[in-house]
């Protein structure tokens, strides 16, 4: 299924960690304007899907489709021009476990050099454009503060903002909750949620099940490196797999 | 005349001599200011190639380091200037030799000052250089260099403390710095209690300025910076920040 409203699709893609194979041949596709959620078991591979999206993780085999380009080793079938990592991370937005600030620029410049370095317009119109992604996330007066004088969540919101500032087609979050204090889950997942009102095609990998349920349409449970089952937006109520509904029973 | 010379200091030497003193002070620091930069040049260069993915490089780096962090100073600057003047059939001067010399060493310290700072930046940080679509030397550049220096500074103000003490071997050479003015005072005085204790005061005193310097420098890439030079150095760009706050809200 490439249909011409597929922002991104996997296919056969294995990859192994010195001589452990940790994916075993992952399909996946995701639609424009998708809420795609992966979850499962830790060391399921859930993670190395979505670094696998832009390339942080390297398959040994497969191919990654993304804009009419082949990335990865590739397929013979997918008779692809073939692209360079970087096009691809310029087009898709991440979002860490660990946030992944930069300690040494401030709130504002975290976002601005980056995207001035990727886009080439000046320091001056990316902090513009910085001011503008930092309203966006409620964080605007903390534009001078540096991620040590910020709390997890705002770290995260500006993460957030950092991401976005590169007009990403498709936005990759990596348990963007896991590492934040329980009473500052609520504001990332706040941005998180009108982001996807607002239509971003987004993959989530994520522990927070009522979140997923609430903006997942496309459902992915993930163990030992294989897609075990997959569902659409009433996936949590009416999934089959015995295994994913175990898995959903203890968490939830 | 008094016999007994433990109580004939004669202390007004190291004023009378101030002047000279102080240009075999200076020397010291001009030798070994233009090999710490030299230093942290070749030193950088060798880190590099440590983490290099071709094994070549890296053993390279690993015989460089071992080699010429185990040379004593005194070793080296005469090896380089007798012995480089026979392989090359140049003479180099005894400040040259003593750049040289000391760049030899250093650079071998050096190199493993930014290779451990270097190491010590957690891979996230690179990875969100790359999520972000930075060229891999743009993150070099911004992301983790500026890091790594951070945590290389205070070894490497220790380190140019030593680097200036070493400064005291070339005496051996002829270089005109601290000691061998020292030599040449007290060889018509004979007053090694009074000239060497005033070489002493030198090197300390360069000690503790050196420190104030990077301490400075520490201060000014610590962020968020108190420090008068890092508020001075960015006082455009917080007024900008803050113009666009204020715009925005």
């Amino acid at each position: 299924m490439t249909g011409s409203n597929t922002i991104i699709s996997l296919r056969q893609i294995k990859k192994s960690f010195a001589s452990t194979e940790v994916l075993h041949g992952i399909d996946l596709d995701v639609h424009a304007g998708s809420h795609t959620v992966i979850f499962g078991p830790s060391g399921s591979g859930k993670s190395t899907v979505l670094r696998t999206m832009n390339l942080l993780e390297k398959p040994n085999s497969g191919s990654i489709c993304f804009e009419n380009r082949e990335y990865g080793p590739g397929l013979d079938s997918a008779k692809l021009e073939r692209g360079k990592p970087l096009e691809l991370r310029r087009r898709v937005g991440m979002v860490f476990q660990q946030f992944n600030l930069f300690p040494h620029f401030s709130a504002i410049d975290n976002i601005a050099i980056p995207l001035a370095t990727v886009t080439g317009i000046s320091k001056s119109d990316a902090r513009e454009r910085g001011a503008i992604e930092l309203k966006k996330v409620g964080l605007l007066p903390w534009a001078a503060s540096y991620p040590s004088q910020l709390s997890g969540g705002q770290q995260q919101r500006v993460a957030i903002a950092r991401a976005l500032s590169i007009d990403p087609i498709l936005m990759l979050f990596d348990e963007p909750t896991s590492a934040l204090d329980p009473e500052l889950v609520g504001e990332v997942l706040a941005v998180m949620r009108s982001l996807a009102e607002s239509g971003m095609t987004m993959v989530v990998v994520t522990h927070e099940m009522n979140f997923a349920k609430e903006i997942g349409d496309q459902h992915i449970f993930m163990e030992a490196g294989n897609i075990v089952a997959t569902g659409d937006a009433n996936f949590f109520d009416n999934c089959e797999n015995e295994r994913a509904r175990q898995f959903i029973g203890s968490v939830l | 005349m008094d016999n007994d010379l433990r109580i004939n200091f004669m202390w007004h030497l190291i004023w009378d001599y101030r002047g000279e003193l102080i240009q075999g002070l200076w020397t010291a620091v001009a030798v070994s200011i233009t090999a710490l930069f030299l230093s942290l040049f070749i030193g950088l260069v060798f880190a590099l190639a440590k983490m290099s993915r071709f094994a070549f490089f890296r053993g390279l780096s690993t015989i460089y380091v071992n080699i010429f962090r185990g040379i004593p100073a005194l070793v080296s600057v005469i090896w380089v200037y007798f012995g480089w003047s026979l392989l090359f059939g140049r003479n180099f001067t005894v400040y040259q030799a003593g750049v040289i010399a000391l760049t030899l060493l250093y650079s071998a310290f050096f190199s493993e000052i930014f290779r451990s700072a270097l190491q010590a930046i957690h891979k996230g940080q690179r990875e969100a250089g790359m999520a972000l679509g930075m060229t891999r030397i743009r993150i070099f550049r911004s992301i983790i260099m500026p890091q790594g220096l951070k945590i290389a500074i205070p070894n490497i103000g220790s380190m140019y403390i030593g680097m200036i003490k070493d400064t005291s071997t070339f005496a051996v050479i002829g270089l005109a710095e601290v000691v061998r003015v020292t030599q040449t005072i007290n060889s018509q005085y004979f007053q090694p209690f009074v000239l060497y204790t005033a070489a002493a005061l030198l090197y300390v005193a360069i000690a503790f300025l050196v420190d104030y310097i990077f301490k400075g420098f520490e201060s000014t890439i610590t962020y968020p910076s108190n420090g008068i030079l890092y508020r001075f150095l960015t006082r455009k760009k917080r007024a900008h920040i803050q113009k666009l706050v204020d715009a925005n809200s």
